[in-house]
């Protein structure tokens, strides 16, 4: 009887060490397909951004300091 | 039963080693991570001294490599060159008319004067400057630094002569200035910053693979400014689907990453190259005394 039960511990230990592991790789690989997403979505602030870089403003300066 | 037994607490083993060194390596990971935090935390305390002496230097350079970022073309650097002209010509007529209030209030200004005269020798030299030549950029640079210099020395020269009311008494008079040649340049400046953005227009047209012609006319006879210009635009790309916006995106972004590294290589390269002949910033301050 005692032998049983031993057994059955074992297992279920190695069982749940098993589902450790398994649930550790797992939810790795969820947050780098998160990841993988997020560089897709562009917000639309990151955009008007870069067109504000590539044009020119008319009344643009450049500054060599004031002499007074 | 003793080998049944062996057996089992091998595999319990194996299976608890493993899931140790799994955690372990992860945390090894953190423990680099933290590391290397703490090392480059370490290098900006020792060197924070030496950034707050050099942040006036460096805003100054970080806006004139954003200046020469345009400069790989004879339109942009025409652009530069003319705002660096538009901006000695404001000093020296600034200057000129200090002079002028001063020599009536019966002061010594030999030094500023001098101080003026090289400001038109370099206003000159800018003037002559050929837009299309490899070494443009350089001159840019080069002069800009100069010009920076030599209103330095004009401002620190006039706040020996004359106390804080009077500077600013000076100041109020020279605030108003009309000068034709300062119209002139502005004129030229705006007109030629409208065929730098209208050919930037056309390029991105060129990444979204649709052209409006009649809205580039509508920004260069005025009736649209550069900002609807840029919500026009930034529009068009946002109201398209998810893929189409991240490859134009990637594109303007890659385009606009080039420039800046392009920018900044050629001015380290000509910074190096100042330090090495002993010429760098020093440069207009001792042309300047």
């Amino acid at each position: 009887m005692n032998k049983k039960i031993i057994s059955i511990t074992f297992l279920l230990i190695i069982v749940v060490s098993i589902a450790i592991v398994y649930s550790y790789y797992n939810s790795t690989d969820t947050s780098e397909k998160q990841f993988d997403s997020s560089i897709e979505t562009i917000d639309d602030n990151v955009v008007t951004e870069e067109i504000d870089n590539t044009f020119l403003e008319e009344d643009e300066e450049i500054e060599i300091g004031e002499m007074i | 039963m003793k080998k049944k037994w062996t057996l089992l607490i091998m595999l319990m083993i194996l299976i608890s080693i493993s899931s140790l060194a799994i955690a372990d390596e992860t945390e090894e990971n953190n423990e680099e991570e933290d590391e290397y935090q703490e090392e480059t935390d370490g290098e900006n305390e020792t060197q924070g001294f030496d950034i707050d002496n050099e942040t006036e230097e460096l805003d100054i350079d970080n806006v004139t490599i954003k200046e020469i970022e345009i400069m790989n073309n004879s339109l942009g650097a025409e652009i530069r060159l003319l705002q660096l002209e538009k901006a000695i010509i404001k000093n020296l007529l600034k200057g000129e008319m200090a002079v002028e209030v001063l020599t009536g209030l019966d002061y010594n200004t030999t030094g500023l004067e001098e101080i003026l005269s090289e400001m038109k020798n370099l206003l000159d030299d800018v003037k002559a400057i050929n837009t299309s030549s490899n070494d443009s950029v350089q001159l840019f640079v080069e002069f800009k630094i100069k010009a920076v210099n030599l209103t330095k020395q004009f401002r620190e020269t006039i706040r020996e002569l004359l106390d804080g009311e009077k500077l600013k008494e000076i100041r109020e008079r020279i605030r108003e200035m009309i000068s034709e040649d300062l119209e002139n340049c502005s004129k030229m400046i705006r007109n030629k910053i409208k065929q730098f953005n209208r050919n930037q227009l056309y390029k991105l047209y060129g990444i979204i693979g649709e052209a409006n012609s009649s809205f580039v006319n509508e920004y260069l006879n005025g009736n649209i400014s550069v900002a609807e210009l840029k919500l026009q635009i930034s529009k068009t790309i946002n109201q398209m689907n998810k893929e189409r916006k991240y490859e134009i995106f990637s594109e303007i972004k890659e385009g606009n990453i080039k420039k800046k590294i392009h920018a900044k290589v050629s001015f380290e390269g000509m910074k190096n190259k100042g330090k090495g002949n002993n010429n760098g910033h020093d440069n207009g301050k001792g042309n300047g005394k």
